[in-house]
């Protein structure tokens, strides 16, 4: 009793200093953000909010800020574009260079509200998309220096020989021994080339797409991408189309909805019976759960007598473009699937158009949008970076490095 | 000794060898095997000859079904088992199953078979089968069970025919032979065409890392449309038979597949022959016989008693309540 800690009163740098530390930091950073990006802040009168991509599980709900960004008349005076969405604008047209870089003003995603960059988003869709050869041909050398998606894309018998030790995506610790058994697994060789499909369309699974009527425009294209085996019954074809040439499985799906096909199998591969004869690509290499599951698909089909093609993501295929788009600003635990077809497309396709690709409670036009086109079910918050990947389409849309459809076809 | 253990003149000593003689006695009882040799001259002496013993066939139908009711009881079933109830499983202690929704679907309305069925044919896969030239008098009967998934390819097909209607498959098999299921399931769905639309017969509920395997076959068979119907058996029936030869004088860990089916048999058939069982390493010719008719791979010893369940079999032989063949089929000299 009586007894006092005779280091309670100094603190060397204990939990007080360090939290101070921690908050001089904070402002610091703050500060620095404010003076770099802050003109347009100042100039445009707007409340700078910031807006964290990795909450998205927060929007559901309450907006917790006034979505009057598209009630109000154009900002600075600026002429606004009526009948936004005919796209009756050349592309490359002095008042469309105007509104393309209006997109590309902005830096980050949080340096403007959402409302802002939803209404100069609006904006740009009186313009009728058109490619840019050198802005693409510059994207598709960078992408083709990191990435490589021809030769790397899913492993092969050619990149990836029997006795390989294959590095695991995550589980860095966790190697892969290829043995002839799984060796055998792999395609001969990558069964596309570079830029051999002209139109490619890759689907989200957004549920912007819902209603937009896009299913007999995703149908004309040369090759369709589409994510987490989608549903594309009748009900949805109208919108997203039902062609499928490749399509990815998240293994999660196959271990909560089928055992890990541990039991039955006959219902899975009937789900598969919908994609006609696209292939499937599997992670089996992002970490070692997936790795049993994945291998089970191809074992499934093999018995059932498929011709299907299953594939691999190339598990240092992923790491190369989880930095590539790192570099970009797209920082995030893990990169969504669309995203990795998006960036695959790119390399394969000559010209790509995304669809379902919104990563935001409600369209541009401020009418909430479910989150996904078939439910409404929020992903894990905090594991994708979806606002920030989408902004980045934004920025490449108004590049003409590929076109992000958020409207409706016609 | 007796002297020295008198000095002692205590009588806990005395208890306590007591109960370890009494107890040495139960673990290796007086009881001698007869050797092999000794069992080749019984059977030499006994011949072809044998006459059906209808008491005998009707006294043993009602002991079995008085302990183990085999008509109900033999596999698990909608009725025997609803949902909630609990299966003990047989081959481990303190392990059970409740039957759950999971479970349940897979279990059939009702014992599917005709009964009572007329002749029966036990297959064991006993080496004495090979080149006995028996294949024809199997196929003759109206009802033939195998044991454990045997091959039944081409160059046996002479020796042990080709029809099946049930037959054992026991976990360990799918384990071992089809990585437990996990991987490709087709070598298995292929090697199950064997059967034809047998019902496969299979203790899912004997040992616990059998149960997994076991409902894993059904899955692969109904997935690929299979018209073979899994019957799990009943480890409440299992573990009855065990005890009712255990009383006769079985005292293997656990009763052979083979010795289950001839039970089942003979609750369940008017006439019943047994063909392949012999598990010793020398034949009536003094010539090696394998162990299988397929091959000459002895198990893992002291889990079954197979002589002695022999000799149960040549017992009931001798009785007249079934036909055990042994040698080769002659098809001149039978009916």
């Amino acid at each position: 009793m009586g007894y006092s800690d005779p280091t309670a009163g100094r603190d060397l740098l204990g939990n007080r200093s360090l939290c101070f530390i921690f908050i001089c930091a904070f402002g610091l950073v703050t500060l620095v953000q404010q003076i770099l990006y802050g003109k347009n802040y100042i100039k445009s009168g707007q409340q700078f909010t910031r807006l964290k991509g990795d909450e998205v599980g927060n929007w559901s709900g309450i907006v917790s800020y006034p979505d009057d960004g598209g009630m109000k008349p154009a900002r600075n005076g600026r002429k606004r574009y009526l009948d936004s969405s005919d796209g009756s604008l050349q592309f490359n047209s002095t008042a469309c260079r105007e509104l393309r870089q209006e997109i590309m003003d902005v830096k980050v995603l949080s340096m403007v509200k959402t409302s802002e960059l939803f209404e100069r988003w609006r904006n740009l869709q009186a313009c009728a998309w058109e490619q840019s050869k050198e802005e693409t041909n510059n994207f598709k050398m960078s992408l083709s220096r990191c990435c490589n998606a021809p030769s790397f894309l899913f492993t092969t018998r050619r990149n990836t020989p029997s006795g390989t030790k294959l590095r695991y995506e995550v589980d860095t610790s966790g190697i892969l021994h290829i043995s002839p058994e799984i060796f055998k697994m792999f395609p001969d060789d990558m069964p596309y080339s570079k830029s051999q499909f002209k139109k490619c369309a890759v689907i989200g699974n957004g549920g912007i797409v819902k209603n937009s009527k896009c299913g007999n425009e995703i149908n004309s294209a040369d090759f369709v991408f589409r994510c987490n085996i989608p549903p594309i019954s009748d009900k949805y074809s109208v919108d997203v189309g039902s062609r499928t040439d490749l399509v990815t499985i998240n293994p999660s799906i196959i271990t909560e909805r089928f055992q890990k096909l541990e039991k039955w199998r006959r219902p899975f591969y009937d789900v598969l019976q919908n994609y006609e004869n696209s292939s499937l690509v599997l992670p089996a290499f992002y970490n070692t759960r997936n790795t049993d599951v994945s291998f089970r698909v191809k074992y499934m089909l093999d018995d059932f007598g498929s011709a299907r093609g299953v594939f691999f993501f190339h598990p240092q295929y992923l790491l190369n473009t989880q930095r590539f788009w790192a570099v970009q600003g797209v920082r995030a635990k893990r990169l969504s699937s669309g995203l990795m077809l998006a960036t695959a497309a790119l390399e394969l396709c000559e010209e790509v158009h995304l669809y379902g690709f919104w990563a935001f409670p409600m369209n541009p036009s401020g009418i909430f949008v479910t989150h996904h086109y078939y439910d409404n079910v929020k992903p894990r918050p905090g594991f994708h970076a979806m606002p920030h990947e989408i902004f980045n389409f934004l920025h490449m849309h108004a590049r003409g490095i590929l076109h992000v459809h958020t409207g409706v076809c016609r | 000794i007796m002297m020295f253990l008198r000095c002692h003149r205590s009588k806990s000593v005395w208890a306590a060898l007591c109960v370890l003689v009494l107890c040495w006695l139960y673990i290796f009882p007086v009881y001698r095997m007869p050797s092999d040799k000794e069992i080749v001259d019984e059977v030499l002496r006994q011949g072809q000859t044998w006459r059906r013993n209808q008491t005998g066939i009707d006294l043993y139908r009602k002991l079995l079904t008085e302990c183990c009711d085999p008509k109900r009881m033999f596999a698990v079933t909608k009725e025997n088992s609803p949902l909630g109830k609990v299966l003990w499983y047989d081959g481990e202690l303190y392990h059970y199953h409740t039957v759950n929704n999971e479970t349940y679907p897979f279990f059939v309305q009702d014992i599917p078979l005709q009964l009572p069925l007329k002749k029966c044919s036990v297959v064991g896969n006993g080496g004495m089968l090979k080149n006995s030239a028996c294949g024809r008098d199997i196929d003759q009967a109206d009802f033939v069970m195998r044991c454990n998934l045997p091959p039944l390819s081409k160059e046996y097909v002479n020796d042990v025919g080709t029809r099946t209607h049930l037959v054992t498959a026991n976990p360990s098999i799918i384990e071992k032979s089809f990585q437990n299921l996990l991987w490709s399931r087709k070598a298995f769905v292929e090697s199950m065409k064997a059967y034809g639309s047998s019902y496969i017969y299979m203790p899912a509920f004997s040992m616990k890392p059998g149960t997994d395997p076991s409902l894993r076959a059904y899955h692969a068979l109904a997935d690929s449309a299979s018209n073979q119907t899994v019957l799990f058996a009943n480890p409440d029936f299992l573990k009855k038979v065990g005890h009712f030869w255990k009383r006769r004088g079985v005292h293997g860990k656990r009763l052979s597949t083979g010795l289950f089916l001839v039970s089942l048999a003979l609750g369940l058939c008017d006439e019943v022959t047994a063909y392949g069982f012999w598990p010793f390493a020398t034949g009536l010719d003094e010539q090696p016989v394998s162990h299988h008719y397929y091959d000459n791979v002895l198990p893992s010893s002291g889990f079954h008693a197979m002589p002695e369940e022999f000799l149960q079999l040549w017992q009931l032989h001798k009785s007249g309540t079934l036909r055990v063949r042994v040698g080769p089929c002659v098809h001149h000299v039978d009916e």
